[in-house]
C-alpha cells in the first residue's frame, strides 16, 4: 500500500469512526433509534445529501463547485409535478423532470467552459435563476393533488411486508427497502464505477489535479467539466423528483441549502475542495454522518436551532481538517 | 548535414502576448536523426517556440510543416498525430495521480470492455521507466510525493514510450543528478540512431556541445544565429546569447582548424 492510499484510508476510516460513535451516542440517548425501522427513515432522510453529495462530488473532483444543486432539484421537482398535474404520465413528467436538471447541469457546464466564468460565479447564477423559475412556474404555491402514482417512487419499498392485524388493519412487520435507497446506493455503484473503471473518470481527477498538464495530455479538458456538472445536475433532478414524489406534492421552495450539505458531505468524506482528491465512497459516509446526527439530535428532542449549530461545528471541523490535510 | 529532407520545418512563426515579442519571425529545420540545441537566456523565447510546435500554444502566423506538409498545429492532439512528442519545462504532471495514470493520461489502454487496464498500465509504466532508472520504485505513489528527478524521469519516459519521430525536450536535465543526466545523455543518442530529431532546450554548455549536431541561438524572440556545432566553440555561443551576434573577425571553426 503506498503512502497515499494510506492517508485515503486513514481519513476514510476517521470518518467512519465518528460515524460509529454517533451510532453508539444515540442509541444510548434514546431507546428508539436503534432499530430496523429507524435506519430505514435514516436512510431514507439520507438519500437526497446523498444524491446531490455524489454529484457535487465529481464537479469537486475535477476543481469546480456546484451551488445550483438544491434549486435544480426545486425546479426538476415542480416541473415533473406540473405536467403530471396537466395530465401526462407519471414515468413522462418525472422523465422531463430529471431531464431539466441535465440542462441546467449543462448551461453551469457551458457557462464555466465557454464563458470562462468561475465555477462559483456560474453555479450561483443558476441558483438563483433555477429556484427563480421553480417560484414563478408555480405562483409560489404547492402543486398538490398528484395523484397515488406520483407518490410511488418516493414512498414505495421493495419487500414491504404487511400483516392483517386483528383489528383489520394492516400492520407492518417489515418496512421494507425504499426505493429511493435502493436508487442510491445503484448511483453510488455507477458513479464510483466510471471515475474508478472509465477514461472519462480518470480524466475528472487529472483535470482537478492539473488542469494545463490534463490539456497538454491531449485531455478533453472541457468535455470532462461538462461531463461533471452535467452529473451532477441530472443527480440533482433525481432528487428533485424522489422529494416531490415524497411529499405528493411539488414544493418550489424544497431543498433550500441543500447544496451546502452536499458540499458538506463531500467534505466531511474527504473530498479536497482544491479538486483531484475524494471518493464516492468517503461521499456516502459523510452523507450519512450528516443524517445521523440530523436524525439522532431529534430524536433526542434536540430543538433544530441546536441542531444548526452543532451541524455547523461538524463543517468547520471538518473543512479544518481539509486544510491541514492539503498544507503539508 | 545530411541529403535527407527535413522532418520539421517551421517558417516565420510569431508569436506575441500584446507587445512582448515572445518569437518573432522565427524559421528553423529538423532533419532525421539530428539533434538541435536551442539556446537563449530566459525570456528570449524557447519555450514559446517549442510548445508552438507541440500545439501547445497558438501562434499568431507563420507555417509548420511536418515531413513535407503543412499542418494546423492546433492542439496537443495535432502535434501527437504528427508523431511529436514533449518533455514540458515544467514537466505537465498532474501530481494527484501516479505514474502509470500520468505516463499513459490521455490515451489510457483499455481491455476489451473499454474499462481502464490499470494492470497493463502498471506493467508497461514498470518497463518504461525502469529502462532509464533501474532503481525506480514507488511506482503506484502518487507523483506529488516523489522526488525532483523521478518525476523528470516519469515525463521523459512519456515522450519516448509513444514511438515519437520527433522528440522536444525542453531543459530535461535541470532537475537530475549526474547518473540521471548521463542516462538522458544515452538516451539522446539512442533516439538519434533510430532516426528521431530532436529539439533539445538547455543551459548546460557541455551537454549542448556534446550532444547536438547544430545551435540554434536566441534572443528577444529572434534567431539570432544557427551553426554545426563544429562550426562554434562555447566562447563563440555566449556571444551569440549575451551579444546577439558572433565575435568580431569569427570564421567557422573547422575550417580553421582544419
Ligand atoms: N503565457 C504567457 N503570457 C504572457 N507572456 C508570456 C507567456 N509565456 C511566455 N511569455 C513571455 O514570452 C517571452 C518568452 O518566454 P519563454 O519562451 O518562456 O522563454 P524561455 O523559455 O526562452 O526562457 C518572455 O518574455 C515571457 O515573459
Ligand atoms: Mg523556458
Amino acid at each position: 500500500m503506498t503512502g497515499d492510499e494510506r492517508k485515503d484510508l486513514v481519513q476514510k476510516f476517521a470518518a467512519l469512526f465518528s460515524l460509529v460513535v454517533l451510532i453508539v451516542a444515540f442509541s444510548l440517548t434514546s431507546d428508539a433509534f436503534f432499530s430496523l425501522g429507524n435506519a430505514m427513515t435514516v436512510s431514507l432522510q439520507t438519500t437526497s445529501i446523498a444524491f446531490l453529495g455524489i454529484g457535487v462530488t465529481v464537479v469537486i473532483l475535477t476543481g469546480g463547485i456546484d451551488l445550483s444543486v438544491g434549486s435544480v432539484l426545486a425546479l426538476s421537482g415542480t416541473v415533473a409535478g406540473l405536467l403530471v398535474k396537466a395530465g401526462w404520465p407519471v414515468y413522462a413528467g418525472m422523465g422531463v423532470g430529471v431531464l431539466v436538471g441535465t440542462l441546467c447541469g449543462i448551461i453551469n457546464g457551458l457557462v464555466v467552459t465557454r464563458l470562462k466564468l468561475a465555477p462559483f460565479i456560474a453555479t450561483l447564477g443558476m441558483m438563483m435563476i433555477a429556484r427563480g423559475v421553480a417560484l414563478q412556474l408555480t405562483g409560489a404555491a404547492p402543486v398538490s393533488q398528484l395523484g397515488e402514482a406520483f407518490g410511488e417512487l418516493g414512498n414505495g419499498a421493495f419487500f414491504r411486508m404487511l400483516e392483517k392485524g386483528a383489528n383489520g388493519l394492516p400492520h407492518m412487520i417489515f418496512p421494507g427497502i425504499p426505493y429511493p435507497v435502493v436508487l442510491m446506493v445503484l448511483m453510488a455503484i455507477v458513479v464510483a464505477f466510471i471515475l474508478r473503471r472509465l477514461s472519462i473518470g480518470r480524466h475528472v481527477y487529472a483535470v482537478g489535479s492539473n488542469e494545463e498538464a490534463s490539456r497538454l495530455a491531449g485531455v478533453n479538458v472541457n468535455g470532462t467539466k461538462m461531463f461533471a456538472y452535467a452529473t451532477s445536475g441530472f443527480l440533482a433532478g433525481v432528487t428533485g423528483i424522489i422529494l416531490m414524489s415524497r411529499l405528493v406534492t411539488a414544493q418550489p421552495n424544497e431543498g433550500v441549502m441543500y447544496e451546502l450539505d452536499a458540499i458538506a458531505a463531500a467534505v466531511i468524506g474527504g473530498t479536497s475542495l482544491m479538486g483531484g482528491v475524494g471518493t464516492i465512497s468517503g461521499t456516502m459516509i459523510g452523507a450519512f454522518v450528516i443524517g445521523i446526527l440530523r436524525n439522532g439530535l431529534n430524536m433526542n428532542g434536540v430543538s433544530s436551532f441546536i441542531q444548526q449549530i452543532i451541524i455547523g461545528c461538524v463543517i468547520i471541523g471538518t473543512v479544518y481538517v481539509d486544510h491541514l490535510r492539503n498544507r503539508r | 548535414m545530411n541529403a535527407l529532407s527535413p522532418v520539421v520545418e517551421m517558417n516565420n512563426i510569431v508569436k506575441r502576448f500584446g507587445g512582448i515579442h515572445a518569437v518573432e519571425d522565427v524559421s528553423l529545420n529538423l532533419y532525421p536523426g539530428e539533434v538541435v540545441g536551442v539556446l537563449g537566456h530566459n525570456g528570449a523565447g524557447k519555450s514559446c517556440l517549442m510548445k508552438i510546435l507541440s500545439g501547445a500554444m497558438a501562434y499568431d502566423s507563420g507555417e509548420i510543416k511536418i515531413q513535407g506538409n503543412a499542418v494546423e498545429m492546433s492542439s496537443p492532439i495535432d502535434a501527437r498525430h504528427c508523431g511529436i512528442e514533449t518533455i514540458y519545462q515544467t514537466l505537465a504532471l498532474a501530481d494527484h495521480l501516479n505514474a502509470p495514470a500520468n505516463l499513459f493520461l490521455g490515451r489510457e489502454l483499455k481491455t476489451r470492455f473499454g474499462m481502464l487496464d490499470d494492470r497493463k498500465m502498471e506493467e508497461e509504466t514498470r518497463k518504461a521507466l525502469r529502462s532509464l532508472n533501474p532503481n525506480f520504485r514507488n511506482i503506484t505513489e502518487a507523483v506529488m510525493n516523489m522526488s525532483g528527478g523521478q518525476r523528470q524521469v516519469i515525463a521523459i519516459a512519456r515522450a519516448i514510450y509513444f514511438n515519437a519521430r520527433i522528440v522536444i525536450m525542453d531543459e530535461p536535465t535541470a532537475a537530475l543528478g549526474p547518473s540521471e543526466t548521463a542516462m538522458v545523455a544515452e538516451l539522446i543518442e539512442k533516439l538519434r540512431e533510430k532516426g528521431i530529431g530532436i529539439f533539445l532546450i538547455s543551459h548546460d554548455m557541455d551537454d549542448v556541445c556534446e550532444l547536438c549536431d547544430r545551435i540554434v541561438v536566441m534572443k528577444n524572440g529572434r534567431k539570432v544565429g544557427e551553426h554545426k556545432v563544429e562550426d562554434v566553440n562555447k566562447d563563440d555561443i555566449l556571444s551569440l546569447i549575451i551579444k546577439g551576434e558572433l565575435p568580431d573577425n569569427w570564421a567557422p571553426r573547422s575550417r580553421m582548424s582544419a
